[in-house]
């Protein structure tokens, strides 16, 4: 009797799980596209986040899987006084291996992470180019010293700075007042920058192009306004860029 | 067992909203919290529909920017401190009594004054809208320098920290009475390993609340000296980190605070639709105990962009609680395995809980590589992966908890087909709302910002999430109709409508005063079964094996015929 009834009940829901899977199934694979990172850095990040995806689909399926499988499966009679004779309540090999699998994969993703990490985080010992990046209510200083060039932005009229192509370049941040991120969406990285505590992070920039950049920390009234932008050029277009901005700020009173 | 002995019992009821008001009985007192805990939650669901609103097209539409910034705020502060946690602890001081088979909690006046200091809380935070520069505007975790008075200078902050403060307080008041509850009124032969899981869940929930709010406390309290006092704890001149770990150091342990009850939901729903005991049910307690240990120790993965905290240390702590969850999905999977499920509404919220925890869970695991973070940390990828976690649990599974406890605190059913159009509402809703977010963070939209520019490219997944939130809004709307007509109107559910496991099933529905006139033996985790299979065993030993579905046009075709 409970076969009949499950066979009934295995048309009406494998379809509509099926269909449930699907969807998700290709909302996930939407997820993968993570941007691939125009710096040296970023590009490991997003060869990560790709590695992180593949055991990811792996679980998901996995799980989903035996889900979907039971609940198809499985399907039962309604009412309350079923009961399944002579129910498992454990199985010590078959637990051993579900805390094991886990943990091995915990282990991969652990390694793969500090690889990369430790690479994400390296610094230059002799930078081509540093930035000193001030964060405050609510826009952006860029100074590079050497040069002695400073460019702030406002709200209405985000900073716009270029930078170097293949070159290493530091970006030392700070911030005047509250809390805010020092965040560059492709170059797949951000940096808090919190007032009384000087941060840092290096990148080589391998694409030119535009790259716009936000506050990714809340800091009040108009975060939402506190842009930036990055343009990527060639070393020698930078350093016309970089005269061009020297004079102008000589200029000023 | 009986009344006389317990000095709190009156023999004389007040009745009406006088009984409410002055009541010490835990089921009522459960049910104060859970109502309260809705209330907030259609609140704070409100909140969030403005800012979806806000956020469906570039630019200003609706509301100002520190509307916006106070919608958050209020939206995160509601849904942690107003919803999700008085919800685990309304339906725990409801049901842990009955799981254990005790008469009431241990301090039942203590839990009437928690309930009324909770609610007294609530009432500050959100009284930060009536005064004149509006309510707290920096974000759940109020990180200083922004939320000291320099730059947030209304009293609607004050009022958060006051309020919060309180609720803290509260908080840690209920979860001593729960742990006091369990420890020291067990029905006889209700031994520590064969508690319900909810229970279990329940206790080591408290646990964290006793050890993660009092951290909270500290530190608001010293945002309340920096902002009234002239301290200089947390100002820009001082170390405004040392707020992140304090705060994190509570925040990280509070997801647990509200996931775990909810893991515990589902544990107790699982069994009794696939008609089978718990697979695992030692293995479920040590995962669960694990996870509350862990919670503690992953705090910085929260502060992996600040440049100031051991990165792959938090990164390792952070991808062991992966260990302890995945365990969890296997019993629950193995559970149902070879079991003849019933698809009623409360599984059919548990299969919905599973499937978004599980993607949480997954993308919980990218964020704990730090690399990985420092791309997508306070984006719209952690709004994404935190409403998979928290609304699969805290919403799913209190939605299965609701229709599955339901009959036993009314005596009546909620409508099963209109249960059933909810679930899909609200699992097709959600998905639509949340789902695009990933993408939205990985192409770089930061969380918490009230418009954005058209070049950006984010306008058709944030019109698409938008659209999401309205099926959400009906979802939820549904469910409201459903419990106020099934209140009086519902069918009548006796006392055990599901083939129940646990103690609480074992009674009246609603039930009596005390909660129990009998108790059956209690031999396992599962007494209420176990007396069933001996008592068919008695009548009809075939039947034991082949049963018999009499109750099935009861619950499944009651409403519509």
């Amino acid at each position: 009797m409970a076969r009949r009834t499950r066979r009934r009940g295995d048309i009406g829901l494998s379809r509509r799980s099926r269909t449930v899977i699907a969807l998700v199934g290709i909302g996930l694979a939407t997820a993968a596209c993570v941007p691939e990172g125009v710096t040296d850095r970023g590009r490991q990040v997003s060869e990560l986040y790709t590695w992180f995806m593949v055991a990811a689909a792996g679980v998901f399926v996995l799980v989903v899987g035996l889900l979907s499988w039971s609940i198809v499966r499985y399907r039962g009679q309604p009412g309350r006084d079923v009961i399944v004779p002579n129910p498992s309540r454990g199985n010590i090999p078959l637990e051993v291996a579900w805390w094991a699998a886990p943990t091995a994969l915990v282990i991969v993703l652990v390694v793969l992470t500090a690889g990369v990490l430790s690479q994400v985080d390296a610094r230059a010992a002799r930078p081509a180019v540093t930035v000193q990046v001030q964060g405050f209510q609510w826009g952006w200083r860029f100074a590079f010293p050497d040069a002695g060039v400073e460019v702030t932005g406002t709200p209405a009229n985000p900073a716009r700075i270029d930078l170097p192509v293949g070159e290493s370049i530091a970006f030392e941040i700070t911030s005047r007042d509250v809390v805010h991120s020092f965040w560059i969406p492709a170059f797949l990285i951000k940096r808090d920058a919190v007032p009384g505590h000087p941060n840092r992070f290096d990148v080589t920039i391998e694409e030119t192009g535009t790259y716009s950049g936000q506050c990714a920390e809340f800091c009040g009234l108009l975060h939402s306004r506190q842009l930036f932008e990055i343009t990527a050029v060639q070393p020698d277009q930078f350093q016309a860029w970089l005269d061009e901005q020297a004079a102008t700020t000589g200029e000023a009173p | 067992m009986s009344a006389v002995d317990r000095p709190w019992v009156s023999t004389r009821e007040p009745s009406g909203i006088l009984a409410w008001l002055t009541t010490t009985d835990h089921k009522k007192v459960g049910v104060l919290y859970m109502t309260s805990a809705f209330v907030f939650f259609l609140v704070a669901g409100l909140f969030a529909l403005i800012m979806r609103g806000e956020l469906a097209l570039p630019g200003l539409q609706l509301v100002d920017y520190n509307t916006y910034n106070e919608l958050f705020t209020m939206h995160g502060t509601a849904m942690l401190f107003f919803f999700a946690t008085p919800m685990v602890i309304g339906l725990a001081n409801y049901l842990v009594p009955l799981q254990i088979g005790a008469p009431d909690v241990a301090f039942p006046r203590l839990n009437a004054f928690t309930f009324w200091l909770f609610l007294f809380a609530a009432i500050i935070v959100f009284g930060g809208f009536l005064v004149a520069a509006g309510a707290a505007a920096f974000g759940w975790y109020g990180y200083p320098p922004l939320s000291t008075k320099t730059y947030s200078p209304s009293l609607g902050a004050d009022l958060w920290v006051i309020g919060l403060l309180l609720s803290g307080v509260a908080s840690i008041l209920g979860a001593v009475n729960i742990i006091a509850t369990i420890f020291s009124l067990r029905a006889p032969g209700l031994t520590m390993l064969r508690m319900p899981l909810f229970t279990w869940n329940i206790l080591v929930t408290s646990t964290l609340i006793m050890l993660a709010f009092p951290v909270l406390g500290a530190a608001l309290a010293m945002l309340f000296i920096d902002r009234n006092l002239g301290g200089n704890l947390f100002t820009s001149t001082a170390q405004p980190l040392v707020y992140q770990h304090l705060f994190w150091f509570f925040g990280h342990p509070e997801v647990y605070i509200i996931a775990l009850p909810f893991f515990g939901v589902v544990t107790e729903i699982i069994p009794v639709f696939s008609r089978k005991p718990l697979f695992g049910y030692r293995a479920f307690i040590f995962a669960t105990i694990l996870i509350g240990a862990y919670s503690f120790g992953v705090w910085a993965h929260h502060m992996f962009t600040t440049g100031a905290v051991a990165t792959l240390y938090f990164a390792v702590t952070s991808f062991l609680i992966a260990i302890p969850t995945g365990v969890k999905f296997f019993g629950w999977i193995a559970t149902m395995w070879r079991g003849n499920l019933w698809f009623a509404t409360p599984m059919l919220y548990t299969m919905g809980m599973l499937g978004i925890f599980l993607i949480g869970g997954i993308t919980g695991v990218f964020l704990a590589s730090p690399a990985i973070d420092y791309a997508v940390h306070d984006t719209y990828y952690v709004v994404a992966h935190m409403h998979y976690v928290l609304f699969g649990t805290s919403v799913f599974a209190m939605f299965g908890g609701l229709f599955y406890w339901f009959p036993k605190f009314t005596g009546h059913l909620l409508d099963e087909g209109l249960g059933k159009i909810q679930f899909w509402l609200l699992f097709i809703g959600f998905n639509v709302t949340f789902f695009p977010q990933h993408q939205l963070g990985l192409d770089g939209m930061p969380r918490r910002i009230a418009d954005y520019l058209p070049e950006t490219g984010w306008t058709d997944l944030n019109l698409l999430s938008t659209a999401g939130s309205l099926l959400i809004a009906v979802a939820v709307l549904i469910f409201v109709w459903n419990f106020v007509t099934s209140l009086r109107l519902g069918p009548p559910a006796g006392d055990d409508p599901w083939g129940g496991h646990t103690l609480e099933w074992a009674t009246s529905s609603p039930p009596p005063h005390h909660n129990f006139h009998r108790l059956p033996p209690i031999h396992s985790d599962r007494p209420v079964l176990d007396e069933r299979l001996a008592r068919q065993r008695r009548t009809d030993p075939a039947a034991a094996d082949a049963a018999p579905a009499p109750s099935r046009d009861q619950l499944e075709g009651g409403r519509r015929g």
